[in-house]
């Protein structure tokens, strides 16, 4: 059968397009707006920088670096988003939240449709995590919302461990100088 | 009573599932369509698949066939885009079906003591009974692991 029991409208209006940059992690592809992101860096490059965080209280921060007089979080993007583990190449240092991001790789850059708000079906994290879907092609592609990275909650506990660690690296100095 | 809302009422769609026949108020089905890409990506929802695109819209899948039928959905599937509310709020929905759907009228049976909670009723279609599907418990229902949602899978009972 193909009965069609109703006509299910068009929408009528094209979306504006954004900039995107489109990236791969953990083998899937998702998409962040260009003006999101400060910077791109090889991670190899900022391995020589980055600062590890003993007893990280974030599973999937376990590093931090400093840019300038800003901290940034290495967020791994795989665990971030529940995949299977790849080794990142790049680091997508976001602007406006301190995060930096491990990726596996930069797809492309292109102009693409404003993303669609996420079906009201999903009720996970996904909200936190997604600005929406963009339709490429006939692909639909998750625009990320780069402050899902980190919640507030996850960026206090984390500044709190760097307070503590600083705390007890200056008590260390102060002790070894008297 | 119309015998508009009439017809509506006791209209079905009867779709078929790894082999197996279910209904859903006919009220609720907008159609069948054809094998299209499910676009997946990482998120946390129980029992969404992914989404495919019909007619320029995103419409949400429901992967129910675990609950169903104890098995994956079949590769080359079929959809049944339905409405499901969302307070105010309609949505389309879908879920994978075989691809062989029929439109009949019947009367619904009450629904046995023993079925699962998705199940609204039941309808006497030629020498079977065919449970009527209850959308929206269906798809908000806990997620089955394939191996125990085959114990009790949904029922066509011959009578």
């Amino acid at each position: 059968m193909t009965t069609v029991m109703h006509t299910i409208p068009k929408p009528r209006r094209e979306r504006p397009k954004v900039q995107a940059i489109l990236f791969t992690a953990g083998g899937r592809l998702f998409a962040v707006a260009a003006d999101a992101v400060h910077e791109i860096r090889s991670a190899d490059s900022l391995a020589g920088s980055a600062v590890e965080i003993s007893q990280s209280p974030v599973q999937k921060v376990k590093h931090f670096v400093h840019r300038g007089a800003r901290v940034y979080f290495v967020v791994n993007s795989c665990v971030h988003f529940g995949l299977r583990p790849t080794r990142p190449r790049l680091v997508l240092i976001l602007r406006g939240c301190p995060a930096a991001v491990l990726v596996d790789k930069i797809e492309r850059m292109e102009n693409i449709p404003a993303p669609s708000p996420l079906p009201f079906a999903f009720r996970g994290l996904e909200r936190e995590w997604y600005l929406g879907l963009a339709q490429i092609d006939d692909q639909l592609i998750p625009v990320v919302d780069p402050a899902g990275f980190l919640s507030n909650a996850e960026l206090t506990e984390l500044n709190a461990t760097l307070r503590r660690a600083e705390a007890g690296a200056n008590q260390e100095l102060q002790g070894a100088r008297t | 009573m119309s015998a508009t809302t009439a017809i509506a009422k006791d209209s079905f769609v009867v779709l078929q599932l790894g082999g197996r026949r279910f209904a859903l108020a006919a009220e609720i089905v907008s159609e069948l369509a054809p094998p299209v890409r499910l676009n997946e990506f990482p998120h946390q929802t129980p029992v969404v698949s992914g989404v495919i695109v019909r007619r320029g819209r995103m419409i949400p899948v429901y992967d129910v066939a675990p609950a169903l039928i104890g098995k994956r959905s079949p590769a080359s599937r079929f959809y049944l885009v339905a409405t499901r509310r969302f307070h105010s709020n309609a949505e389309l929905s879908a879920i994978p079906v075989d691809g062989e759907c029929e439109l009949v009228n019947a009367e619904l049976l009450p629904t046995p003591d023993d079925s699962p909670k998705y199940v609204a009723g039941m309808l006497a279609v030629g020498d079977g009974r065919i449970e009527v599907l209850d959308f929206e418990k269906l798809v908000t229902a806990e997620p089955q692991p394939i191996a125990s949602a085959a114990k009790h899978p949904g029922t066509e009972a011959r009578s």
